[in-house]
């Protein structure tokens, strides 16, 4: 399943340290994301990507030892957005 | 032309007849209004603000009157007339002097809308400006009476207004409103300052306003640049605390404090963004005055530039 976020232009962003706090001018809702899930959502507003595509992003991060359970909580991360309106099915 | 150029006579005179046009900060209220501890209030704590030419504009047209009700025979009330409307419902004729500073704050919150306006405490020293966002009861504004009779400049102890435009801190220095306990606890940390009559069993208990000090007045045209966002919180028997806070996370808690936030939309996040980028955020514990002072004379503003 392909995800893509809601527009390339309605969301704004703003970083400091490693959390991102996300505005998205169609709602007018402001949201504070982790590090993971902003990247998530930076990498769908280039393109459509599935989990599989998603998970490539962060495999190379020594964080992530138990690397198996990367995929479903990227699926939680993408649950999380969708239901925030931030991305949609592609 | 100040508010003291008036006698106490001249005043209320003015203020049945054709009103007075007050400044304050970058406004302009026009206040009618022949309730007598209503001039006895301004007289008190507005004396060292200028006075605008009669008939010019004003931002905002203010009459406090009594309602034409029955109850004006048994239990006289004061209704608060924002050109002509009443915002509120009418409260105790007691409670007039209140009232106007709660009306003036509506105004200002609802109408105000080039700037970001945020429910915040906010002072001055040396050209840097720190905001205290917090709940009521926090102690935010028995914090800023402490702070601006130590030398600190009062901005507002209740509105902050951040000009969209520029991110600038723009002063709005009216008295500040004090509570139960805090009255006595001003009052006595500083003796000489200015107090209206307390008044009792409004919403929020027994109120009273400080006056500003004159500095804080005659500067009002001062813009501050910001450096700190602090959220305060009394706490008794606790040292004076100072917690770094993730700016990301006062960024979400000043929205939350903010009145037009999202009303500003795209210009509220970006103006929020750049109040955030240029501050060091704290939460502050304390229940010693002084202690607070002293952690507040140690702050240093921030070092990249802004």
């Amino acid at each position: 399943m392909q995800w893509q976020a809601i527009s390339d232009t309605a969301l704004r962003f703003c970083c400091w340290d490693d959390e991102f706090v996300v505005y998205n001018i169609h709602s007018g809702d402001t949201h504070l994301l982790g590090s993971m899930a902003a990247q998530i959502l930076l990498k769908l507003q280039q393109s459509p990507s599935d989990v599989a595509t998603l998970t490539g992003l962060f495999t190379h991060l020594p964080l992530f030892e138990m690397k198996d359970e990367l995929p479903l909580q990227i699926e939680h991360i993408l649950a999380d957005l969708n239901r925030l309106e931030l991305i949609t099915r592609s | 032309m100040n508010v003291s150029s008036l006698t106490s006579s001249e005043l209320a005179s003015r203020l049945s007849n054709a009103g007075i046009h007050l400044q304050t900060g970058s406004f302009i209220t026009h206040l009618q209004t022949a309730i007598p501890s209503v001039a006895e209030g301004i007289g008190l704590l507005y004396s060292d603000y200028p006075l605008v030419e009669e008939g010019g504009f004003a931002d905002f047209h203010v009459d406090l009157i009594p309602p034409r009700n029955l109850r004006r025979w048994f239990k006289p009330q004061v209704l608060f007339l924002s050109d002509g409307a009443p915002p509120f419902k009418p409260l105790p004729l007691d409670q007039a002097f209140p009232l106007f500073e709660w009306g003036l704050n509506w105004c200002v919150s609802s109408h105000a809308n080039n700037y970001l306006i945020i429910h915040s405490a906010v002072v001055e020293k040396n050209g840097y400006a720190a905001i205290l966002p917090a709940p009521p009861g926090s102690g935010k504004s028995t914090l800023c009476a402490a702070l601006v009779n130590r030398g600190w400049r009062l901005l507002s102890d209740e509105l902050t207004l951040v000009r969209v435009s520029d991110g600038k801190i723009i002063p709005l220095p009216r008295p500040v409103s004090l509570k139960n306990q805090s009255i006595d606890i001003i009052q006595q940390y500083e003796p000489g300052a200015i107090f209206s009559r307390k008044v009792s069993d409004t919403m929020k208990g027994t109120v009273a306003h400080m006056k500003p000090p004159s500095d804080s007045i005659f500067r009002a045209a001062e813009t501050a640049q910001i450096a700190w966002v602090i959220f305060p919180k009394y706490q008794a028997g606790s040292a004076a605390r100072l917690e770094p806070l993730p700016q990301s996370r006062a960024f979400m808690r000043v929205a939350d404090n903010a009145f037009n936030y999202s009303l500003l939309g795209t210009e509220g996040f970006e103006t929020m963004a750049r109040l955030i980028d240029a501050s060091l955020c704290y939460d502050f514990t304390y229940s010693v005055l002084d202690e607070a002072i002293e952690t507040f004379a140690a702050l240093k503003p921030p070092t990249s530039p802004t």
